[in-house]
């Protein structure tokens, strides 16, 4: 090799350290966090989002028969270690959420009409169960991308219906999470916090007078902005507090970023090993992963190969025998990160439970068959998090239950009294907790 | 009219309450498939509500009068004389306008909208009088509604957007205020020799970089870093020469400098353009090198948000000459050379592992550029101390301002900054629950700047300053039109200009459209309305496009080229048909290639004539909207025409309707892009839509995915291959594959042989070019696109601009003084 004299021998140390096993903390994990305010004294529940705008190829992936004694489909063989510790379903979908690609936006509001000028979204599940959670960890929630077009898509959003964007960075999610600002770092923030509170408050009372000015399209433009003011000074107080609290000490050097949009799988591998640091020192309880297909452009598919198109343009595969057969490594590919994901989780023990066991891990999309653009029949996962697993539940793939069902389930699961969300009918009552 | 709309309340059925004569023409032509048990398209007259006072019902009704209008429905087969269709329209239009009517005059033709993060940044640099703060990347990224991001509907508002809002301005007022009682000292540094660059060797073999005495390589024996002979070292003989462009990992620049603060810095340098030949042997150049500098820090790894173009362009003549530019650093930063269009050794993936390959000299020799020395001086200090930024702030009241009578100076500065800051005036008690918030501060001894900036803090995130708000006098007439030209804030002179006086609108206008913040309105308007901010989103396939691979220096030019002929279109006041049919283009030498038109010297873009009967000229064959549209990888017709008609002509390919059965495309067995279109239109659900764009998309196929010519497209299998090295040293082999064929029928029935026939049909109707540049201008400016009671209106606008054949500034004049843009002001 022809070595570059004053370039390292070889490119960043990308990820090397979150590679393998998982990262280890310096203190005993979880046992440093005792939680800042009060809770019930259950075991914590979590929860980790992942999704694919683009979905996968749905014959792969649907197993044929119903219930336990299920054969694995394809792309789940590549979780078969795991196969107690998941349900798959198949028959969801959001009631009446059409639109194709616009429907992106809606896998955890099942807000309708996304192709519609003037279409106004709904808050997402991961808000409405943080919401109810209240600020038990340092992060309400994380919302996090790959390739994320952050103005446009998110699976995230406020009771207003406003995009909260994903963060994609993640050198940056690691410094939120685990750099520790010295003394007088965390004396000047909580200043300057406190100067915050009063600048909220005159801007406060500034709108209140602004507002009687106003004709109803203003207003409702204010509206938000109102909501807006009073929801940061809400999360002044906490925040505040959260600022005296040590952050976890991580023993390991801060991740390297990728933001080549090439380094597809890559970057997913990253996130997802941010996502299990996020939730392994308990800087959350909720993570929410986009990965956003949809923008991805002519990615590497492996090794040795660049896929042909862009990611969007593979989906719309027409059945070409190419295009299928490079989509099919595209989803492998990624189950095989999921089972990762799903080991990492299971080799970290919380008070003698394994965390998966704790750890809700949703895999989904808003597309059930990206190639003709279809919202219904999606592809549903469920591992871990305290549920009886093992099973194919199955519901009509003519007329599909409401995805919003599972949420229903999983916020109970978290200990949420909800019983409704959204569009939902009821809980999915075949899926029982453990 | 008004009475009637009143009169029909909520929920009842259209047929009951639609006038009757409409209601027999909607009987007789669309009742047949639209009612019943399954009405088509989900649409059913018999119980469809005709409260046109409810915006989604009227949304609804509009959308059916503009099916009816484009002829799209009744769908083929069911005939409506055309005494019938104008019927039905002349009886819904009127109705439809008068509701639209009574909504603006109820609520205002469109909300308040809120700064976008390139506005809340420019504004910010404006008023603090910072040209290089950088703030917009700490605000969340807009959302983007109407191809802009600034529609009014999608600037929404959230906790994260304000806190960003928070965080932001506070940055910017911290970077304002100085605290030192002189600016910070000036480092002169100056260097040559061995430390005109890091190391001995550059990534990418010697033929990348290597030093030269006597138009000779030193220490060129091998290709590892033996040190220099000392005496070499310091020789003020010795030169630099470079000869590849930068791609990671590279790390060029001179050593041991690195700016202790952020600011401006002068470089200066001796350098001349070079050809190297076998043998590490150099000659003087026979014509100019491009190259820019490049800011970042000083370390092995690209970091890409970190490295940026800075100082311009410089060209290299042969012969050794000096140079200098200015450039912005931050402290801790570099300058980096960045020669451009030059090879890009990379490693070669495919071969060995981690073997670089300098690709084959072309003829004549490879250029380059031989540095002899360079000096950085900076940060060159501003014209006085403290700064204006910090004037801005505190007035003259000094560094660490501690003034005898704090309350009385703080309501002073405070009115001073809001006066700076907003546009028009703040009312007094807004203005007194700021000076609170301060005095507050200083009743708890904060320290007086602190307190100051807190009260600024707040004005600069409050309702005051965040929301631009409909025209209803001078001051929210100057915001509209300079947030609209210049992406920024009113200067002072528009802000008392009396723009409610045609003339004087009219000439501030062409102020600011002659004025340097125009470049904003041009940048971010081709940013959105073409994608042009997406040019660098894919990169071509590089085992068909080999010559492309990392040629940032035709990516760059191909920008320029479009910002360049844009703002032309305006500046020149160019007819609408230029859009798609002009016998000019705008290149540099890079572009001349490209194009393979006569050469031209120099990376400067300018306007050239085309020959006669050229396919070039207008922006369907510029490369930068060819290479938008073409996904990178391969050209597609059905994405191109999809763009175009949407775009350029107005009139987007419509989502598919909701209800009607998802129809699996199946490719297979199509070869060819034909065979694949000929499907399309196999479906009549598919041909309804795709035969108004796919012809149109085929006339482009003589464009390859970066816009050059092509008369046979690439493949990997079959054909005649050609193989070679790219410059970027890797081996390519494609093949020449079947024959372009770019003829076509449009919708309407009219054939084209290629691209010249398309160009002149489109320049043909230049009103709706311009209807639909003067659509863009509206939802841009405005914030709120073309509602159907401005129609009319714009209408009116190119009826005033037919005549000189709709030239672009007229059509922007025709806006800025029209209803749609002004209000209704009396």
């Amino acid at each position: 090799m022809t070595k570059a004299p004053h370039i390292a021998a070889r490119p960043l140390p990308r990820r090397s350290f979150l590679r393998g096993a998982g990262v280890t903390l310096a203190l005993p994990m979880l046992e440093c966090m005792s939680p800042l305010f009060a809770q019930p004294a259950a075991a914590p529940r979590r929860m980790l989002i992942v999704a694919n705008n683009l979905g996968v190829l749905p014959k792969l992936f649907f197993p044929q028969a119903a219930g336990r004694d299920y054969e694995l489909s394809p792309y789940l063989t590549a979780l078969s270690e795991f196969r107690t510790d998941f349900t798959v379903f198949s028959g969801l979908s959001h009631p009446g959420v059409t639109g194709g690609h616009s429907a992106d936006n809606c896998l955890l509001t099942a807000a309708r009409g996304a192709f519609k000028s003037g279409f106004r979204n709904s808050i997402s599940f991961d808000q409405f169960a943080a919401e109810k959670l209240g600020q038990v960890t340092r992060f309400p929630t994380l919302n996090l991308g790959i390739n994320i077009d952050k103005g446009n898509r998110s699976l995230s959003w406020t009771r207003d219906g406003v995009l909260l964007p994903a963060e994609d960075s993640a050198p940056k999610l690691y410094e939120r999470m685990f750099v520790q600002g010295g003394k007088e770092e965390v004396a000047e923030q909580i200043h300057r916090l406190q100067g915050r509170g009063s600048i909220l408050d005159v801007l406060m009372d500034e709108t209140r007078r602004f507002s009687r000015q106003l004709g109803a399209d203003d207003k409702a433009r204010l509206d938000q902005y109102v909501t807006s003011v009073r929801e940061v000074e809400e999360r002044l107080q906490t925040a505040r507090a959260w600022e005296l609290k040590p952050k976890p000490v991580a023993t390991q050097p801060p991740p390297a970023d990728i933001q080549d949009k090439k380094l597809f799988f890559e970057k997913f591998d990253l996130m997802l090993s941010m996502a299990q640091l996020a939730l392994e020192s308990d800087s959350t309880r909720i993570v929410t992963l986009m990965a956003d297909a949809f923008v991805t452009p002519v990615f590497k598919l492996n090794e040795k190969e660049n896929s042909t198109e862009t990611y969007h343009g593979l989906t719309h595969h027409g059945q070409a025998h190419e295009k299928i057969r490079q989509l099919q490594e595209v989803d492998q590919r990624q189950m095989t990160l999921l089972n990762k994901t799903l080991a990492g989780l299971a080799s970290r023990k919380e008070n003698g439970e394994r965390l998966l066991d704790r750890t809700m891990v949703l895999y989904g999309s808003s597309m059930g068959d990206a190639n003709i653009h279809d919202n219904t029949n999606l592809p549903i996962l469920l591992a871990g998090g305290g549920f009886k697993h093992g099973q194919h539940i199955v519901f009509k793939r003519d007329n599909n239950a409401p995805l919003c069902n599972l949420y229903v389930s999983m916020m109970q699961r978290m200990g949420i009294d909800a019983a409704a969300f959204a569009s939902s009918s009821g809980r999915i009552s075949d899926l029982e907790m453990t | 009219m008004r009475t009637l709309i009143i009169s029909v309340s909520l929920l009842v059925p259209a047929f009951a309450q639609m006038p009757s004569g409409l209601k027999n023409s909607i009987d007789q032509a669309c009742l047949a498939c639209h009612s019943g048990k399954a009405p088509r398209g989900g649409l059913d007259f018999t119980s469809l509500s005709f409260d046109l006072g409810d915006r989604a019902t009227r949304e609804r009704w509009i959308h059916i009068h503009d099916r009816v209008e484009k002829r799209e429905m009744p769908p083929k087969g069911v005939v409506l004389a055309p005494a019938d269709r104008s019927a039905l329209l002349g009886q819904l239009a009127p109705l439809l306008r008068q509701a639209d009517l009574a909504d603006v005059a109820k609520n205002g033709r469109g909300p308040m909208r809120r700064l976008n993060r390139d506005e809340y940044e420019q504004n910010l640099r404006d008023i603090l009088q910072l040209s290089h703060l950088d703030i917009r990347d700490m605000l969340p990224e807009d959302r983007e509604a109407h191809h802009f991001n600034k529609a009014s509907e999608s600037l929404d508002m959230s906790r994260v957007q304000l806190t960003a809002y928070l965080d932001a301005s506070e940055a910017a007022l911290r970077q304002a205020m100085v605290t030192t009682p002189a600016p910070p000292a000036v480092t002169r540094f100056r260097t040559f020799g061995r430390n005109l660059f890091p190391a001995l060797r550059s990534t990418g073999t010697l033929h990348s970089m290597f030093f030269i005495k006597d138009n000779k390589g030193v220490n060129v024996a091998d290709e590892r870093s033996t040190p220099l002979p000392k005496e070499l070292e310091e020789d003020p003989a010795l030169e630099m020469g470079l000869f590849r462009s930068p791609g990671w990992p590279y790390g060029a620049f001179p050593r041991g400098f690195a700016a202790k603060y952020a600011g401006d810095y002068r470089v200066r340098f001796s350098a001349r353009a070079v050809l190297q030949h076998p043998g590490f042997v150099v000659s003087d150049a026979k014509q100019a090198v491009p190259m820019t500098f490049r800011s970042r820090r000083p370390t092995n790894h690209d970091i890409a948000e970190d490295v940026k173009s800075v100082g311009g362009i410089l060209e290299i003549q042969p012969g050794a000459k000096v140079y200098e530019t200015t450039v912005a650093l931050l402290a801790g930063q570099t300058v980096e050379y960045g020669l451009l269009g030059l090879p890009v050794p990379q490693v070669d993936a495919e071969g060995k592992s981690g073997s670089y390959r300098f690709p084959p000299f072309p003829p004549g020799g490879q250029p380059g550029v031989a540095f002899n020395w360079i000096e950085i001086e900076g940060p060159i200090p501003p014209s006085a101390w403290p700064p204006p930024s910090h004037h801005v702030l505190f007035d003259d009241l000094g560094v660490s301002p501690n003034p005898a009578q704090p309350k009385q100076e703080a309501s002073r500065l405070l009115r001073r900054f809001m006066q700076l800051a907003a546009v028009g005036p703040v009312p007094e008690k807004a203005g007194r629950m700021f000076e609170q918030l301060v005095f507050a501060r200083l009743d708890r001894k904060e320290p007086f700047a602190d307190a100051m900036l807190a009260g600024y803090q707040a004005f600069l995130c409050s309702d005051l300053f965040l929301y631009m708000r409909e025209p209803t006098d001078n001051f929210t007439i100057a915001d509209r039109l300079s947030h609209f030209l210049t992406n920024s804030r009113p200067d002072p002179k528009l802000l008392n200009s009396q723009l409610r006086d045609p003339a004087t609108l009219h000439r501030e206008t062409d102020r600011l459209i002659d004025s340097p913040g125009f470049d904003r309105f041009v940048k971010n308007f081709t940013g959105y309305w073409l994608n042009l901010r997406q040019l660098r989103k894919d990169d071509p396939d590089k085992r068909l496009y080999p010559e492309y691979q990392l040629d940032e220096y035709l990516v760059d030019s191909l920008e320029r080229q479009t910002l360049a002929f844009f703002t032309a279109m305006v500046r020149d006041n160019l007819p609408v048909r230029n859009l798609v049919d002009a016998d000019f283009i705008y290149l540099n030498e890079r572009l001349a290639r490209h194009y393979q038109l006569d050469p031209v010297l120099g990376s400067a873009i300018r306007k050239v004539a085309l020959p006669e009967g050229s396919p070039l000229g207008g922006l369907l064959t510029q490369g930068a909207i060819l290479k938008i549209t073409a996904n990178g990888t391969s050209t597609s017709p059905v994405l191109r025409g999809a763009w175009i008609m949407d775009r350029i002509l107005g009139d987007p390919p419509p989502p598919p309707p909701p209800g009607v059965p998802a129809v699996e495309p199946d490719i297979r067995g199509a070869r060819t892009i034909r065979d694949l279109l000929a499907m399309h239109t196999k479906s009549s659900t598919c041909a309804s839509c795709h035969a108004k764009f796919d012809p149109v998309g085929l006339a482009l196929e003589n464009f390859d995915v970066m816009g050059h010519w092509r008369t046979h497209y690439r493949g990997t299998a079959e054909g005649e291959r050609v193989s070679g090295i790219d410059h970027t040293g890797h081996d390519f082999s494609y093949t020449v594959a079947g024959a372009v064929d770019a003829s076509g029928t449009l919708v309407d029935g009219r054939r084209f042989r290629d691209i010249r026939d398309l160009k002149a049909m489109f320049a043909s109707d230049s009103r709706q070019l311009a209807r639909n540049l003067l659509h863009q201008f509206t939802v841009y400016a405005t914030g709120t696109p073309v509602r159907f009671s401005d129609r009319v209106e714009v209408e009116k606008m190119l009826d005033a601009c037919a005549a000189d054949g709709y030239r672009t500034r007229d059509l922007m004049q025709a806006l800025v003084h029209s209803k749609v843009f002004l209000g209704e002001l009396k």
